[in-house]
């Protein structure tokens, strides 16, 4: 069992080491001099050399990459060139807004899931189980931000039920809170939740076909508890697996629906620093993001250990 | 039970089909005719209703651009992006997937590595890098989509070969000194190529989602050029009084993904069924002899 940790936890070391790499390089090909997008058009050649030696950028590539390798595991992602502040305060600032954007969603797509899906793999062919197709076709066909739109139209103005733009924070109350998320969070579950579904029916099917099963009937149980106690916990594994997979997607996906409902969250920082080059700050928020993903992807692997025995017993993930 | 699946399939694969059709065929019309010139502004005709004006039969938008005719000459743009862009990163996954499955040791290793480092990033901003580096532009959304492509194809190309890389027939290929191109171009090839056509049309639905979203946010193609996502953008401004502004564009995209992601699950299961029998049948000429 610790064996399998050991080896996930390395792998993800791995994988965040070469991430690093990748953003390292694709930021110094990005056209353009940091100093003298820091000084303006009109500094003198020597007050250029002199920040690019600030900065560390007359050094080789592989010090420069150490260096900001170093600063990033004490979370010190830099300055911001356009807002003049440190990217991690800008960050912590924004993350709030995008983590209860995605925590929404996957509360509605773990929700809905689960019950339709479990209906659909109890009723094959049922209403529920068409649904659940159309919706996945639908989910991946239609833009987020079409969605987005047409629930403004609809449920902002048509009805007025919900807020068309803007955030408000948990500390001002939840209610507000939540009501000011649910438009966007319903457009990212949108997206989602087919998937979602089709995974929870597909492997509840095959939880239903083990031999357990057969056994937990011979032994008599009720159907309650062989649903819920037994197929469910075995059928856990996939879903658990796929919504861990959402979830990390979902955090860095968040730009267009930001955009649309004009929520000041990463997603839209993002698409500041790619409109205004601010290099700095998109290096630090694609690490950040990216890290995020990196390690939810390892907790959910980890977690999936805890409920299904043949993985802690080590017959299985190697 | 097997009838009904067989007639499930071809229902995927020929909606799929319609739709794609309709787009191409919308394209091919934009080459020769257009209502109007998609570009021409026209303040004095501006926000009208779909069907209100005999010329302008889908409206008009914020500039009295003809909407109808800004939708047909995208459709160039979502076809260009979409096809290059997956076809692109299908040459260069495959190349990487091939070289890491037929190569042992250290290079594979390396390839293989970068796939997971590449995969792991959020697509959006993996995209987002690129245009960076490249600018706005349908050469940066290429590119952009190009690049989120290679690690899937790369991936899909490597486990492909490792896993027929066993069969009987290529190993008496290598016993007769076949060099390893030969090997991947005469025998892998053959095998792989069905999952790489059905992953290729699968894919051109997700690049077209993400080239309009990269338009939609203003860092695609640019203004005054007529793009589904930059259309929806405009709409952005004035669809709280013009609601009809976001519809046309809205379905647009959606049909040409949602065709191009049936025709996908269609080819799947059309091409895989084929192999399957192609496979089986090998295996059990093997084991009669």
């Amino acid at each position: 069992m610790s064996n399998y940790i050991f080896k996930r936890v390395r792998s993800a070391i791995a994988v965040l080491f070469v991430v690093s790499i990748i953003t390292f390089l694709i930021v110094k090909l990005i056209p353009g001099d940091p100093a003298q997008f820091i000084l303006g058009t009109d500094a003198t050649p020597q007050a250029l050399a002199d920040m690019r030696a600030a900065l560390g950028l007359d050094q080789p590539w592989y010090v420069q990459y150490f260096s900001w390798l170093k600063d990033i595991l004490h979370f010190n992602l830099g300055r911001s060139y356009i807002f003049g502040e440190q990217v991690s305060v800008l960050i912590q600032q924004r993350l709030p807004v995008t983590m209860s954007l995605t925590l929404f969603s996957m509360t509605i797509v773990v929700i809905f899931s689960v019950i339709l899906g479990i209906i659909s793999a109890i009723k094959k062919n049922s209403p529920v189980d068409y649904f659940s197709r159309i919706i996945m076709q639908l989910g991946s066909a239609l833009p987020s931000f079409w969605i987005g739109m047409l629930l403004i139209v609809y449920f902002g103005l048509r009805l007025r039920a919900f807020p068309v733009s803007g955030f408000v924070p948990a500390s001002a109350g939840w209610s507000a809170h939540i009501h000011s998320i649910v438009l966007p969070g319903t457009v990212l579950a949108i997206a989602e939740i087919g998937l979602a579904i089709r995974t929870v029916r597909t492997s509840m099917l095959g939880a239903l076909q083990e031999d357990f099963m057969d056994m937990a009937r011979v032994n008599g149980l009720r159907n309650r508890v062989i649903y819920f106690k037994y197929a469910l916990r075995s059928a856990l594994v996939a879903p658990v697996n796929v919504w861990g997979m959402q979830f990390a997607k979902l955090i860095g996906g968040t730009a267009v629906v930001e955009t649309v409902f004009a929520l000041p969250g990463l997603g839209r920082l993002v698409v500041v620093a790619v409109e205004q080059r601010d290099v700095v700050l998109l290096q630090g928020i694609v690490m950040f993001v990216t890290i995020l993903v990196i390690l939810i992807t390892l907790a959910v692997d980890i977690g999936i250990m805890f409920i299904n025995p043949r993985i802690r017993l080590g017959t299985q993930g190697e | 039970m097997a009838e009904k699946k067989k007639k499930k399939r071809n229902i995927s694969f020929t909606i799929g089909a319609i739709l794609v059709i309709i787009v191409v065929v919308i394209f091919l019309i934009s080459l020769v005719y257009m209502p109007h010139d998609p570009n021409l502004m026209n303040l004095t005709h501006k926000f009208l209703k779909p069907g209100e004006d005999e010329l302008y039969r889908l409206g008009t938008d914020h500039f009295g651009r003809d909407i109808l005719s800004r939708l047909m000459f995208g459709a160039r743009h979502v076809l260009l992006v979409g096809v290059v862009s997956v076809a692109i990163g299908a040459v260069i996954g495959f190349i990487l997937g091939a070289a890491a499955g037929m190569l042992k040791g250290l290079p594979s290793q390396i390839i293989m590595r970068v796939m997971d480092g590449l995969i792991s990033f959020p697509s959006i901003l993996l995209a987002m890098m690129m245009i960076t580096i490249i600018g706005r532009g349908t050469k940066g959304s290429i590119v952009a989509v190009a690049l989120f492509m290679v690690p899937s194809f790369a991936r899909l190309v490597y486990s492909l070969v490792l896993d027929n890389k066993e069969l009987l027939f290529v190993k008496a290929a290598k016993s007769y000194g076949m060099t390893n191109r030969q090997i991947l171009f005469k025998h892998l090839i053959p095998i792989i190529l069905p999952r790489l056509i059905t992953q290729f049309t699968a894919s051109i639905g997700a690049a077209i989602i993400i080239e309009t979203s990269l338009s939609f946010l203003g860092l695609g193609v640019q203004a005054p050029n007529a793009s589904w996502g930059l259309m929806l953008a405009d709409a952005k401004k004035n669809f709280l009084v013009y609601p009809y502004l976001a519809y046309a564009p809205g379905i647009a995209i959606a049909i040409t993904v949602l065709g191009f992601n049936l025709l996908g699950d269609g080819l799947n299961e059309v091409l895989l069924n084929k192999k399957r029998e192609k496979i089986s049948f090998i295996k059990k000429r093997r084991t009669s002899k």
